[in-house]
Formats: structure tokens, C-alpha cells, sequence
């Protein structure tokens, strides 16, 4: 990828990340793309899921007040701490509803950083990877 | 008197025919002994361990183009030389050619993808035991590995930059089958693109024992009607001490962030 491959990893704070995450996490800080002062939380349909190194995204459609579907990105950990914590392509297909708990983006566009996800069925699942996001005790801010 | 330059004369001719016969039967020769030269695995495969690079200018545009401010002419090294676009694809590739100069994933640091990190101009290395081939690319350090162990694409995969690939040997040729990539790389500079629906298969043969013929048969049905061939010929490096020297050249700007300074705001 496109950053040098001498990022220091190892260092797992909060217990979010178990020990085997491949150092593509530390890939950018939480803090360079999102704001932990803007909790979000949205519920929508998902459009797609990229399973992508080092940040997998999931985007949905939700509905706004006018009726019609805004589609928001939600940043997702690496493909292989998503698999230890049971998801894959299945577990979030195209058309399924979800909830997300996280962060917007600094940026102001329909972006956001995924804390928590609710998928389907009821499973709660944490989908965040990077070290120095809020940790779970943050989503009860969430709006 | 016969003068020097009236002609060859018969006992040139002669020699000529000679060394004509002999040429002849030293390329019929070599021809023969052609495919028993090129470098082998104890197991007998052909062994494509080296660092290679295409001289074509395909990366700068698949497909025939004049020169023009950022890309020297080039024949394309496509079969049928034109990509067969869906018409809403054709439009999409257009808008990227508009805005290459900021949207080539390459120009941003991106992993190439395949086929494009085979024909990129900068030499990629390959790594093989019997089991499986590790390709090197200079660019972006990114790594692919090839399976030649008879195993299937995983069940539950990822949207890898340069896809899954399993391999199996046709005679001398090895053919591999690549998919599960993700929609965020290009073919060329030229905006040439495709979908996470992509679909390659490869073919690489040796030609003689520095030089490979690489094919590619790409599909994707979200983005052409058709599947579409191109093929390039991959050259061996054999200057003295020739190694790869990784290249980050289109990350420099981000070389003060990384790695990140837990204490800076």
C-alpha cells in the first residue's frame, strides 16, 4: 500500500484490537480524518461493503425527512480483525439493515467513522480499528 | 581478366550457400533446443524467477494513442485495440481521462492492481518455490502471491487490491485465474477502469530464457460488454547487481506524518 511499512504496531489500547491486527491499523490516526466531539448514529440500508486493507468501508442509504436516500461511508477496521470478530461479505449484505455508532468526519461530508454496528439480526458488533478512536463507553453520547 | 566486382564468383557462392546451411541448421538448432534452455523448478515447471519489465508503453494507455503532454505514442497492447465499454462505462472512462492528473490511483501511491503492476514501467521481481510464485512489484512495495498448490479462491473473501490468484500449469504455460478485487484501481494512466466485478485470467510462457510473453483475458460485466485480450512482452533485467529499490515517490508529502507522532496535534 501506500505508506511505508515501518509503522509501529503492536501497541493495543483499549482492548479494542487484539494482539494478531496487522499493522495496516495504524495505516492514519482516528484523530487525522474524524472528530470524536461529533457522535453520530444512523440507521440505513447498505448500499456496499469493501472489504479493503488497511479500512474496510460500509455504505448505506438512509432516509431523510424528505423521503428520499442520502448515501453516507462508514470506515470499517482491517478485513482480518472484521473475520476474528465473525464478519464477511454475508454477515452485512447489500439491502440489509443496519445501525451505526460512531463519529462524523472533520471533513463535514457524509462520512463517518463506524464505532459500533448493529446489524440485522440483532449482533451488536464493535467495527472499529484504529487505536486512538473513543472506545465503546463513547456511544452512549451517540445521538 | 575478371574484375573483383563483376560478381561473386563460384567458389563464393558456394561458401555463401555454406554458411547459409549452416546458419540454418543452427537456428533450427536452437529453435529445437529452445524450450529445454528456459530456467526450470526441480519438479520440471518453467522457473520465472527473476526481475522483469515491459519496454511497452502501455501503462500510459492501453489502447493506440498519438503522444500528448503526459504520455509518449504508444500501438496499445490491446486484441481489437479499443476496450469494449458499456455505453454508461464509456462515459465514466471518459470523465477519467478528463482528470487523470488528479484521479490515476497510482499518482496517489495506490497499489497497481493487476494486470496493471505487470506492465507499469518499473521492474517487478518474482519469487518461486513449487508451491506458489511472490511477485515484487518496485512500486508501492506491494506484494502478490501466486498459488500453484491446486487450491480454489477462498469462500469468504476480501476486495483485495491485486485479487486472489490460483494458478495451474498448461504445458509450459502458467494460467491464473485472478478475482475478488476491489473497484479502486485503474488499468493505465488513461483512466481505462474497472468494476469489483473484475475477472482476469493470465498466461505467462516463456519465449526464450530472458524473455516471457504475459497475457491477460479481463472480464467484468459491469463495465464491458465483453471479455478483452492484451498481451505485453516482459524483458529479464541482467545488468550487474540489478535489485529493486522500493519506490514511495507519490507519498513523499506525507513523509513528516508517518510515522504518526502520538503527541502532535
Amino acid at each position: 500500500m501506500n505508506t511505508k511499512g515501518k509503522l509501529v504496531s503492536g501497541i493495543v489500547v483499549g482492548g479494542l484490537l487484539s494482539l494478531t491486527a496487522p499493522p495496516a491499523h495504524a495505516h492514519h490516526a482516528f484523530s487525522a480524518e474524524f472528530d470524536a466531539e461529533q457522535p453520530i448514529e444512523l440507521k440505513g440500508v447498505v448500499t456496499k461493503l469493501e472489504l479493503v486493507n488497511p479500512h474496510s468501508w460500509l455504505y448505506l442509504d438512509v432516509k431523510q425527512t424528505d423521503g428520499s436516500a442520502k448515501n453516507w461511508g462508514f470506515e470499517f477496521g482491517a478485513p482480518f480483525s472484521l473475520k476474528q470478530k465473525g464478519i464477511t461479505k454475508a454477515s452485512l449484505p447489500v439491502g440489509s439493515e443496519v445501525t451505526i455508532q460512531g463519529y462524523r468526519a472533520k471533513n463535514g461530508k457524509d462520512f463517518g467513522y463506524a464505532v459500533t454496528t448493529v446489524l440485522s439480526d440483532g449482533r451488536s458488533v464493535k467495527t472499529g480499528g484504529a487505536q486512538d478512536a473513543p472506545g465503546a463507553q463513547a456511544n452512549g453520547q451517540a445521538q | 581478366m575478371r574484375s573483383p566486382n563483376n560478381g561473386p564468383s563460384s567458389l563464393q557462392i558456394a561458401l555463401m550457400l555454406a554458411s547459409g546451411l549452416i546458419l540454418l541448421f543452427l537456428a533450427t538448432g536452437d529453435a529445437g533446443a529452445a524450450g529445454p534452455k528456459i530456467p526450470r523448478l526441480a519438479n520440471g515447471k518453467p522457473d520465472f524467477s527473476g526481475i522483469w519489465q515491459t519496454t511497452s508503453a502501455a501503462d500510459y494507455d492501453l489502447e493506440p494513442h498519438s503522444n500528448r503532454k503526459d504520455a509518449p505514442p504508444g500501438a496499445g497492447i490491446v486484441e481489437g485495440h479499443y476496450l469494449p465499454y458499456l455505453p454508461a462505462a464509456l462515459e465514466q472512462k471518459k470523465k477519467n481521462f478528463a482528470a487523470r492528473d488528479t484521479l490515476d490511483p497510482a499518482l496517489k501511491g495506490y497499489t497497481l492492481g493487476v494486470p496493471r503492476g505487470i506492465y507499469y514501467p518499473e521492474p517487478f521481481q518474482i519469487f518461486q518455490r513449487k508451491q506458489d510464485l511472490t511477485l515484487v512489484h518496485q512500486f508501492g512495495h506491494s506484494v502478490r502471491t501466486i498459488h500453484t498448490d491446486e487450491t480454489d479462491h477462498p469462500k469468504d473473501p476480501y476486495d483485495w487490491w491485486l485479487g486472489d490468484s490460483r494458478a495451474h500449469w498448461e504445458g509450459d504455460t502458467l494460467v491464473v485465474d485472478v478475482k475478488h478485487f476491489n473497484d479502486k484501481t485503474w488499468f493505465d494512466r488513461a483512466g481505462n477502469y474497472h468494476s469489483d466485478a473484475l475477472h482476469v485470467v493470465e498466461k505467462w510462457a516463456f519465449i526464450d530464457p530472458n524473455t516471457v510473453e504475459y497475457k491477460a483475458t479481463v472480464e467484468d460485466p459491469k463495465v464491458f460488454s465483453k471479455p478483452w485480450n492484451l498481451s505485453v512482452i516482459l524483458h529479464r533485467h541482467r545488468e550487474k547487481d540489478f535489485q529493486l529499490i522500493e519506490d514511495y515517490r507519490f507519498t513523499l508529502d506525507y513523509d513528516d506524518a508517518y510515522p504518526p507522532k502520538p503527541n502532535k496535534p
